[in-house]
């Protein structure tokens, strides 16, 4: 009976230094006292931030943790585990890194749904065996070394991290077998990128996989809820790029987000959402994300405005700027806050570009060819306009005029042709176009409008004609009838 | 030229006896009074279904039914055929012209008490047609298959729906299925062009041979007039001729009206598409459509609408059969009753067609 | 006697008045009649389905513009001597596209934007594919109707 007390009462006191500590004090743990001594995993242990926090190994492995009987705490009774395989390591973690008044018991305040996101996240879906998901917690979190995220040991500190998730990622055997069309070159890539570098050289600021991809609730680039989503990219790098705190040492501006969102691209990504339209990762790249070189920065443009490029190219334009060191496109239609181009672009006014360079004193022919150039396109506007404002006079008349209607496609897309054989710097071409393409349809159908306006008033004197003759009938008919009546009346007296 | 007339006429007299009906026409007398103008209407509503007969013959040359041609056929009649513009025009004009005349016609011979004994089956016949001219205005109303056309048909169809118990069927069957789709098209097509056509020629036959058999009705107070005093002109030809020249003026305007407010298209119709601002029924259903819309959702235990629709339902059902409950004129008496009711209801159609209109 | 010519007079004159404003009434009315009757040039209309041409008037790996109601249509005789329709619409600006024989591809002339033969969009600014139609042969004859 005294044995009993004297046993229960010495529990008591060291579970209350235990708690007092907040160290597990290494006697009462007695897998790890005999571990210890065998080596391999205990000394990693030893370093686990779990360790630390007073958990033994009977947290994750079960069993009875002071039963210095092998038999007996290694028992299936005792709740003894083993090593966990497959889906049950995360669900093991899990069982205290869910429960919030567990987590606090221990002094965190990490969040607590690590778990829903990764099942929910592309790692937590695919699975080749069947049997297991790809990843559980130790695959970047290790299993028995395992310390904070900001502990610069941890392989998820954010200079590790593109090492951590290469480890696969980087492997083409590995990735094969998961996913054979996605490219293993990311790390590569990143490497070469302006975060990459700033993160080879250690600084943990800059982006890493886990920055714009999510840590645990990665989602696949056409998931759209990944947050690299063509549609939720800009969002995503402002996150940084806009919190001009964050970027404070860089020295680069931080409003490129509030530039773009405004743009033309930003519109047609963000409110039409169009995901065809380019976001930040289009121009600079993603994982080699880098501003691209006064050089290169018509090649990136061309990659869809290909014909613009080309016609620059062959252009008289190439040279001048090539010489003066300007940047292609960007000089004339900037670079985050591209807007549609429209014709007030083109001249000598006061909104022109071409006056930038082109004045009446200064580079004198490329001044009047802009002039020539506008005057073309102004022309085509009226014609336009005035062909819209004859059908839609001819229907307001109730005239049929689909056809012609129709055929003034062809104007709106020589209006649009214009705007890229503008970057010819022809003026043949372009008047080819403007003219020869846009005038001429124009015309036809001023021509077609204005016959059916005419044709509207041929009704109204076949109107005129035809209710003079029923009404001559009418006339007729009455003095018929009157005389009719005065034989009637004569008759009766 | 004249001896071709009357060969004619005598090969027909020899087989047919013309001589008989030119006879029994002559003998004909229209009763002359201060009311007398109000007999031209029938004749009026007579001349619009004749030109609604030739202009729909006309639109069945170029017309297709179906979601895919309905609409680029009409569009086909507006902008190619020679004076389509024309045909169409005429024809909407004189589908809302002939409601109006068969309304006047009918409102006439309600205050007239005409439809009083021997005429019951007349004003039946009449009211009939009516709802005929109605149910074509409504069919006719979807084929051009443009978007307020669609809008229109399913509010009006929905409507219908509402009725208790029959309304769901009548719906299914009036759509050809649950919605408005290309099967409804057919559906109101085959109505407007063959049944209702049907039916009503029926209609006519019986309502015109009954005039010709009993005569033009004589107002109430003729009754107590001597022999010498009723006012009267033959049939034929003073009526006639001078409802041909109300023809001829008709004509006219129906020519102006074309030309001038020509029939619209707007757009085609999209299943898919969202409803038009503004959809309203054709002028003679506002009336019901909106008082529709004035009554609460719930009155007592059952819905406001389906009261609407019972009550109107109803009142038609009463308005058609007056000559057989409104005794008092039966007897040849005065009934005030029937009078006020009239103007009761001529001023709430009035006044809630404009409210339909302009609200 | 002279009141008695007068009268005649009078009736002669109404006889004639009546007889030729019948005749112009009846012109004016079989006029337009007449005219309507009279079939326009234009076939009749038949949007669901558009005689696109002869298989004579394409030649191999050529492409064609065909009115479709209010929109163009792309009627293309594959390398393969396959015919297909497409919407000649693009669907970044609305700019009417072609067959680029040497490309093997649906092109847009506005902003280089491409499709492939069956209306996806491959590259450049078109954010959508194209909307097929569907060719049907009839003898020689080439028909292109609304994908059911």
């Amino acid at each position: 009976m005294k044995k009993i007390i004297f046993f229960t009462f010495t529990i008591f006191l060291l579970a209350g230094y235990s708690l007092l500590n907040g160290k597990t004090p290494e006697s009462s743990d007695q897998c790890f006292v005999c571990h210890e001594q065998l080596g391999g995993v205990a000394d990693q242990f030893k370093k686990d931030i779990h360790f630390q926090k007073g958990v033994s190994c009977a947290g994750c492995h079960g069993g009875d943790s002071r039963s210095d009987d092998m038999e007996k705490a290694m028992s299936k009774s005792a709740g003894f585990l083993g090593i966990p395989k497959g889906d049950d390591i995360s669900l093991r973690c899990a069982n205290c890194h869910e429960k919030k008044e567990m987590m606090q018991k221990y002094g965190s305040h990490l969040p607590t749904n690590q778990l829903e996101l990764l099942k929910a996240s592309v790692h937590g879906k695919l699975s080749t065996n069947g049997k297991e998901k790809i990843i559980q917690c130790i695959t970047c979190h290790n299993a028995h070394g395992i310390v904070s995220v900001k502990n610069p040991a941890s392989p998820v500190y954010p200079l590790n991290i593109p090492n951590t998730c290469g480890k696969c990622h980087s492997n083409a055997k590995f990735m094969q077998t998961y996913n054979p069309s996605l490219a293993v070159d990311q790390v590569a890539k990143y490497r070469t990128s302006v975060h990459g570098m700033r993160n080879a050289k250690g600084d943990p600021k800059p982006a890493e996989c886990a920055s714009c991809h999510g840590s645990h609730g990665i989602r696949a680039t056409k998931d759209t809820k990944s947050q690299v989503y063509a549609l939720n990219i800009p969002e995503t790098c402002s996150k940084c790029h806009s919190d001009a705190q964050y970027m404070a040492g860089y020295k680069i501006p931080t409003d490129q987000y509030a530039k773009y969102a405004i743009s033309v691209h930003g519109k047609a990504l963000l409110e039409k959402h169009d995901v065809g339209a380019p976001a930040c990762n289009s121009c600079h790249g993603n994982h080699g994300a880098t501003p691209p070189g006064v050089e290169s920065i018509s090649k990136v443009c061309g990659t869809c405005h290909a014909l613009n490029a080309d016609l620059f190219s062959s252009s008289p334009h190439k040279q001048a700027f090539d010489k003066e060191k300007l940047p292609e496109c960007e000089t004339c239609h900037s670079n985050h806050g591209i807007m549609p181009a429209t014709k007030a672009m083109l001249g000598v006014g006061k909104d022109a570009v071409c006056s930038k360079c082109h004045t009446e004193t200064k580079s004198t022919k490329g001044y009047f060819v802009a002039k020539k150039m506008r005057s073309y396109i102004d022309s085509l506007d009226t014609s336009e306009e005035l062909a819209l404002k004859l059908i839609n006079d001819a229907e307001q008349k109730g005239m049929e005029i689909s056809e012609t209607k129709f055929k003034l496609r062809d104007a709106h897309q020589a209006k649009l042709e214009a705007r890229t054989m503008v970057h010819s710097f022809s003026e043949q071409k372009f008047k080819d176009v403007v003219v020869g393409k846009g005038l001429s349809v124009t015309s036809a159908s001023i021509v077609e409008a204005k016959e059916a306006v005419d044709n509207y008033f041929f009704r109204r004197y076949g109107l005129l004609v035809s209710v003079l003759i029923i009404s001559l009938l009418s006339f007729a008919l009455y003095l018929y009838i009157k005389q009719i009546e005065k034989k009637q009346a004569e008759k009766q007296s | 030229m004249k001896k071709l007339f009357k060969d004619a006429y005598d090969y027909l007299d020899e087989r047919f006896h013309l001589e008989d009906l030119v006879h029994f026409m002559g003998k004909k007398y229209v009763p002359v009074h201060s009311h007398s103008i109000w007999y031209y209407f029938g004749g009026v509503s007579l001349f619009f279904f004749i030109v609604q007969v030739v202009t729909g013959i006309l639109l069945l040359f170029y017309y297709k039914a179906g979601p895919d041609l309905a609409f680029e056929s009409i569009q086909y009649i507006m902008s190619k055929v020679q004076f389509g513009w024309l045909i169409r025009s005429i024809h909407g004009w004189a589908a809302n012209l002939f409601i109006l005349a068969a309304v006047i016609h009918m409102f006439s011979v309600y205050f007239e008490k005409a439809y009083r004994k021997p005429r019951e089956l007349t004003w039946i016949t009449g009211m009939l047609m009516l709802f005929l001219g109605m149910g074509f205005g409504f069919s006719g109303y979807l084929l051009p298959w443009n978007e307020l056309a669609f809008f229109a048909t399913k509010v009006g169809s929905d409507i219908a729906g509402a009725v208790p118990i029959v309304g769901e069927p009548i719906k299914i069957l009036m759509r050809g299925g649950p919605d408005v789709t290309g099967a409804t098209l057919s559906r109101l097509f085959g109505f407007h062009v063959a049944l209702f056509p049907g039916i009503f020629t029926v209609m006519l036959g019986i309502h015109l041979l009954l005039i010709q058999r009993q005569g033009i009705s004589e107002p109430m107070h003729f009754a107590h007039l001597p022999q010498k005093e009723k006012k009267t002109m033959p049939f034929f030809p003073n009526f006639i001729l001078r409802d041909l020249l109300l023809w001829l003026m008709m004509l006219n305007l129906l020519a102006i009206l074309a030309v001038f407010f020509p029939a619209e298209l707007g757009h085609k119709a999209d299943a898919f598409g969202s409803a038009p601002a503004g959809i309203k029924p054709e002028w003679y259903f506002l009336f019901m459509f909106q008082s529709l819309k004035y009554l609460p959702a719930h009155i007592l235990f059952i819905e406001g609408e389906v009261l609407g629709i019972l009550l109107f339902g109803a009142a038609f059902a009463l308005w058609l059969i007056v000559p057989f409950w409104d005794r008092k004129t039966a007897r040849g008496e005065q009934n005030k009753l029937i009078t006020y009711i009239g103007i009761f209801v001529i001023m709430f159609i009035i006044v809630l067609t404009i409210l339909g209109w302009v609200v | 006697m002279s009141d008695l010519d007068s009268n005649q007079n009078r009736r002669s004159f109404l006889k004639y008045l009546l007889s030729t404003s019948v005749v112009g009434f009846l012109a004016s009315v079989l006029y337009p009649i007449v005219s309507y009757l009279n079939p326009p040039k234009q076939n009749e209309v038949e949007v669901s389905s558009v005689l696109a041409g002869k298989i004579s008037d394409f030649e191999k790996d050529s492409g064609k513009i065909v009115r479709f109601g209010n929109k163009p249509v792309l009627v293309i005789r594959t390398e393969k001597d396959e015919f297909k329709a497409l919407s000649a619409v693009c669907t970044h600006l609305d700019c009417t596209v072609q067959y680029k024989k040497e490309m093997g591809l649906i092109w847009c002339a506005c902003h280089n934007g491409k499709y492939d033969l069956n209306g996806k969009n491959v590259s450049g600014p078109p954010p959508r594919p194209l909307d097929i139609y569907q060719v049907n042969l009839q003898g020689e004859n080439i028909f292109v109707s609304k994908k059911a």
